[in-house]
């Protein structure tokens, strides 16, 4: 054939068959490829492939209880309804968020704002994680949104587990609360922990249930109410969001946390609460056997509720700027001078340092004078002569200014110490004060002057620098009960210990405290006492001892002193009135019960003060407050291990 | 006379045909011609398209509420309502007289020209390409015509250049061609559109072979051709076509990193489709798709659901299932009688062909990525409508087989 004018037919059939050799090579290469990949190869790409969508996932702990000393729960862990959406799967977040508004209750700052967050989530990358729209949902949004929800992209209704306190503001001082861990708990969380624990944290606290105790209880028993985190494996999609669970490895899954039980009697708490009839102050209950606290409140109070999901910046700031301050932990943070409730202390100081025998009398004209001044007893014509046990019942200003200045300074803040003033008790708890013990070294350091053996006076009758927590007011009462064995204070039944709070074991005279004893069942049961109307508990037989107290809140003016009227009640302003003091314990022939109790602006402790104290000490005598607690049955009912397998 | 049935064609039939046969149905109408169309091959590309809407069912599937997942819910649904329009268009195309198609090359192809300057000049941006053109709130690819468009032009060219003779057109004639192709893949390039060019030009330059072009010449073009490989990756490729088949070389030779990157979506095609198996996870059990790990799986990537789903079986039986249709296309070019008809259905089948080629070569780590849709199952209404429509002048070509064009000079 010659190259010019060849036959084109020809020459497609030829071309036509090249095609098809060459179509088949490359077919058989591609199935070639296919058999290298999906036969040779598959095992190691099923291994691949499911190192891709197998993750192991964070299992948060579920949170241990917290739990009374008779079992009843004061922090639980809740079910409750919860909106969620995924910000990956909504193309439309904005129409989503006003679907459910028209649903539920969802205020429109806060609908603004979860939009904002959406849109970040998805700018951040971290679109697969959902983003809490609301929680605490009633019944009735719950199911109204469970039927809707398949309607809308991305929104996810489910039950979640939620802290909550079932009594309330009964113990927002005592347990604080929880809240999602910030960036300065992560930190304090992880401080000296392996980085990779560290990281596990960091994740775990992620996870929308997860909370950390921030205030309180929560926050000091913390490692062991939080539990072990688990893993779960599931499959995952490419944006790392579970889609469903696998076969769990039980070594993998969550342990949960702890249950924490408390000394405290949750229902003398609440007659505590009730019986201050809405007045601000404090109360602490103390078992003189055993150093439990079966009662410690602070009133007003915060509802620690409020704070689980976070508060509001508005909520918050009502709290914060309420003048009753209930934020304010008055039973172990709150600093008030004793007044005459300190009595006992200085009494016991001066029998100790031997400057006084107890049937020396001290003549109260009403008034005393030292150096240049004059120092006044509370009852203007004076008491007369006064011995030991006439000066405690009645309360002698002038009979304590004699003693104290012969004790001196020092000696009376020595056996302060003793009884535990100037130091403060953790119990588990946050914001627990020390007070002040004044003497020459402490004012020389804090002001730069001496001491002035004036002030001595004044440490005398419980007044001036000198400060102190109910609890500690509590301890002291419950020592001279114990006619002075050592008391352990406590608060946590079943949980960690802590190994800072002392034991209050300074060794304290018995007869000088029986003689304290006699002198404080003077002042409620006989004849003159300051508080003798508030001796009978009610209860038909047991009485209570008790001392009356008056923390002064301002000077009384040279004028008032002029005309002999001090001016009180209504004639004076609410927050300048003094706060009322009184401490006490019962039954008075067996101490079991010590309490103090502070009235803030209650003026006087034998009228606001005692009859709180005495109807708190009956609560706990008829309800047994002090009985075995649960925890310590548990404890030794707890199944022995069999002693060997049978034969 | 037994015809045969799936194919249309009669057993041992010759190329050259009595008359008796295309006589056979003559005054029929257009039933008569619905009645002779190759209902197997039909049924075979309806399949494929339906295969594709499975496909795109399957990565809707949301295996945890066992329903698809509303926002990808459309997917599916629009790919069947695109394939019957473009079934019935494909339809009208076949019963569309073969010398009506060649009259409309030359000016489809001018408007194809015309389109792909006003993409240039008002195209819409979008990936950072300008493809598309914005026609009455509908986007459409000019350049996705345009593979049709050039397939019919260098057919009607051919047709007056061996109509006349039937000998082997000379060198010059060729060089005409090259214009042709070179004219609209050089509009597509500026685009940029690597995977439409590589389409046009090979599809384009198959049609010069088989008008018969000297092996003399072909050989050395291939040589020179890939000689000038690294010539072209360093100075004509974009900086991301270049990182593309960076990653392609570093995936053959075993250097590949794990992860993000270019890499991330090949590797995650390989792992999806070697997981496959042999059998496949079955329907609706393709996790490493349809949860996003494998990027694009509506569109191009859509082949990684079908091997991850059906594994080796799935995969050869895709394979046999284009070999078929272009066997079968083929044999149409080499039964009909007139030039037009047979490089045009050459044409129009090696733009299928390399669309399948490129596609599932570049899925499976042969090629470095280009953007290809895999013909008839991809999501994508152009590509699905050109692709159709190619089988519509093939079907034509074979309807009209015994048709002998009688042009003379180029209109």
């Amino acid at each position: 054939m010659s190259r010019k004018n060849r036959n084109a037919d020809e020459m497609f059939d030829r071309r036509m068959f090249i095609a098809a050799g060459v179509g088949g090579v490359v077919w058989a290469t591609l199935a070639a490829r296919f058999f290298q990949l999906q036969f040779l190869d598959a095992e190691r790409y099923q291994g691949l492939a499911e190192a891709n969508h197998v993750k192991l996932v964070m299992a948060p702990p579920e949170r241990g209880q917290i739990l009374d000393r008779f079992g009843r729960p004061l922090a639980s862990q809740r079910q409750a309804g919860r909106i969620s959406v995924i910000p990956e799967q909504m193309s439309d977040p904005e129409a989503v968020l006003n679907r459910i508004s028209s649903l539920i209750d969802l205020p429109d700052a806060r609908r603004i704002r979860l939009i904002e967050e959406i849109r970040n989530a998805r700018r951040r990358n971290s679109a697969f994680l959902p983003v809490i729209v609301a929680q605490e949902l009633t019944f009735e949004e719950f199911s109204r949104m469970q039927v809707h929800a398949v309607e809308m992209e991305g929104v996810d209704v489910q039950m979640a587990s939620t802290r909550s306190y079932p009594r309330g503001r009964d113990f927002g001082h005592v347990l604080g609360y929880v809240a999602r861990a910030s960036g300065e708990d992560l930190d304090r969380l992880t401080t000296g922990l392996a980085p990779e624990d560290a990281r596990t944290y960091q994740e775990m606290f992620r996870h929308p249930d997860m909370r950390t105790g921030r205030q309180g209880m929560e926050r000091f028993a913390e490692d062991w109410l939080r539990g072990r985190p688990g893993r779960r494996r599931v499959v995952a999609n490419a944006h790392g969001r579970p889609l469903w669970e696998l076969e769990q490895d039980p070594k993998q899954a969550a342990i949960p946390g702890k249950d924490l039980y408390i000394t405290i009697d949750a229902e003398l708490q609440r007659v505590a609460i009730d019986r201050f009839e809405g007045e601000s102050g404090a109360a602490v209950v103390i078992d003189i056997e055993n150093g439990d606290v079966l009662a410690m409140v602070s009133t007003p109070a915060f509802d620690p509720n409020g704070f689980v999901n976070g508060i509001s910046g508005a909520d918050y700031a009502l709290l914060r700027d309420d003048p009753r301050a209930p934020l304010y932990p008055r039973a172990h943070g709150g600093v008030y001078p004793p007044g005459s409730t300190f009595k006992m202390v200085v009494a016991t100081a001066a029998l100790e340092a031997g400057v006084i025998k107890p049937e020396e009398r001290i003549r109260c004209p009403g008034h005393y004078r030292f150096g240049n001044r004059t120092w006044h007893c509370w009852k203007r014509p004076g008491h007369g002569a006064m011995n030991m046990h006439d000066a405690i019942k009645q309360s002698c200003d002038v009979y304590f200014y004699e003693i104290a200045r012969r004790s001196g300074v020092e000696k009376i803040a020595e056996v302060s110490r003793k009884f535990g003033f100037g130091q403060s008790w953790v119990l588990g708890m946050t914001g627990a004060r020390g007070g002040l013990v004044p003497d020459p070294e402490w004012k020389q350091k804090a002001r730069g002057e001496p001491w002035f053996e004036g002030e001595t006076l004044n440490f005398g009758i419980g007044q001036g620098q000198l400060g102190t927590t109910p609890l500690q007011l509590a301890l002291m009462t419950a020592r001279i009960a114990a006619t002075g064995a050592p008391i352990r204070p406590r608060m946590i039944g079943l949980g960690p210990v802590d190994e800072d709070d002392a034991v209050l074991d300074a060794p304290l005279d018995r007869e000088i405290m029986e003689r304290m004893k006699a002198g404080m069942y003077g002042v409620t049961s006989e004849g003159g006492g300051t508080a003798y109307r508030s001796g009978d508990l009610g209860l038909g037989g047991p009485r209570l001892a008790g001392k009356t107290g008056t923390a002064q809140v301002r000077r009384i003016t040279a004028a008032e002193r002029a005309t002999g009227v001090v001016r009180g009640g209504d004639a004076i302003a609410r927050e300048l009135r003094d706060h009322a003091l009184f401490v006490a314990y019962a039954p008075a022939d067996n101490p079991k019960y010590a309490i103090s109790v502070i009235v803030e602006h209650g003026e006087g402790g034998s009228r606001t003060a005692a009859p709180v104290a005495r109807d708190i000490l009956a609560a706990a005598i008829r309800m047994e407050s002090g009985r075995t607690p649960e925890y310590a049955r548990r404890a030794s009912t707890a199944p022995e291990p069999e002693a060997g397998e049978p034969a | 006379m037994s015809r045969d049935g799936f194919t249309g064609f009669t057993r041992g039939e010759a190329r050259v045909r009595t008359a008796t046969s295309s006589l056979q149905f003559a005054g029929l109408g257009p039933l008569g011609q619905l009645a002779r169309l190759p209902w197997g091959v039909i049924l075979v590309i309806s399949a494929m398209a339906l295969t594709g809407a499975a496909m795109l069912f399957s990565t809707a599937w949301d295996p945890v509420n066992q329903m698809p997942s509303p926002h990808e819910a459309d997917l599916w649904r629009n790919h069947l309502i695109r394939f019957a329009i473009a079934f019935t268009v494909m339809i009208v195309l076949a019963l569309t007289p073969l010398k009506v198609w060649a009259a409309l090359a030359f000016p489809a192809y001018l408007a194809t020209l015309v389109l792909l300057v006003l993409v240039d000049q008002f195209g819409t941006m979008r990936g950072g390409a300008e493809r598309w053109l914005s026609v009455g709130g509908m986007l459409v690819q000019p350049s996705e015509f345009a593979k049709l468009a050039v397939t019919m032009a260098l057919a009607r060219y051919y047709q007056t250049a061996l109509n006349s003779t039937n000998y082997v057109p000379g060198f010059q004639v060729h060089l005409g061609a090259l214009a042709i192709i070179l004219l609209p893949a050089g509009l597509v390039f500026k685009q940029p559109d690597l995977g439409t060019t590589l389409a046009l030009v090979s599809s384009g330059c198959l049609v010069i072979f088989f008008a018969g072009l000297s092996m003399r010449i072909i050989l050395p073009v291939i040589a020179l051709g890939i000689a000038a490989v690294p010539a072209a990756y360093l100075f004509v490729l974009e900086p991301y076509q270049r990182e593309r088949v960076d990653t392609f070389i570093a995936g053959l030779t075993g250097t590949a990193t794990n992860g993000l990157g270019e890499s991330y979506q090949i590797e995650q095609a390989k792992i999806a489709i070697g997981a496959g198996g042999l059998s496949g996870r079955g329907y609706l059990q393709g996790i490493q798709s349809q949860q996003d790990y494998v990027p694009e799986q509506h569109t191009d990537f859509v082949l990684t659901v079908i091997a991850e789903e059906f594994g080796f079986i799935g995969a050869i039986a895709l394979l046999s299932a284009f070999a078929f249709l272009l066997v079968w296309s083929f044999l149409v070019a080499m039964r009909c009688r007139s030039w037009f008809g047979r490089l045009a259905s050459c044409g129009a089948a090696a733009t299928v062909a390399f669309f399948a080629i490129f596609n599932i070569s570049m899925v499976i780590g042969l090629l470095p990525v280009v953007g290809m849709p895999l013909p008839f199952i991809s999501y994508g209404g152009t590509a699905l409508l050109t692709v159709m429509a190619c089988f519509g002048l093939i079907l034509s070509a074979h309807l009209h087989r015994d048709e002998k064009l009688n042009i003379r000079g180029l209109f």
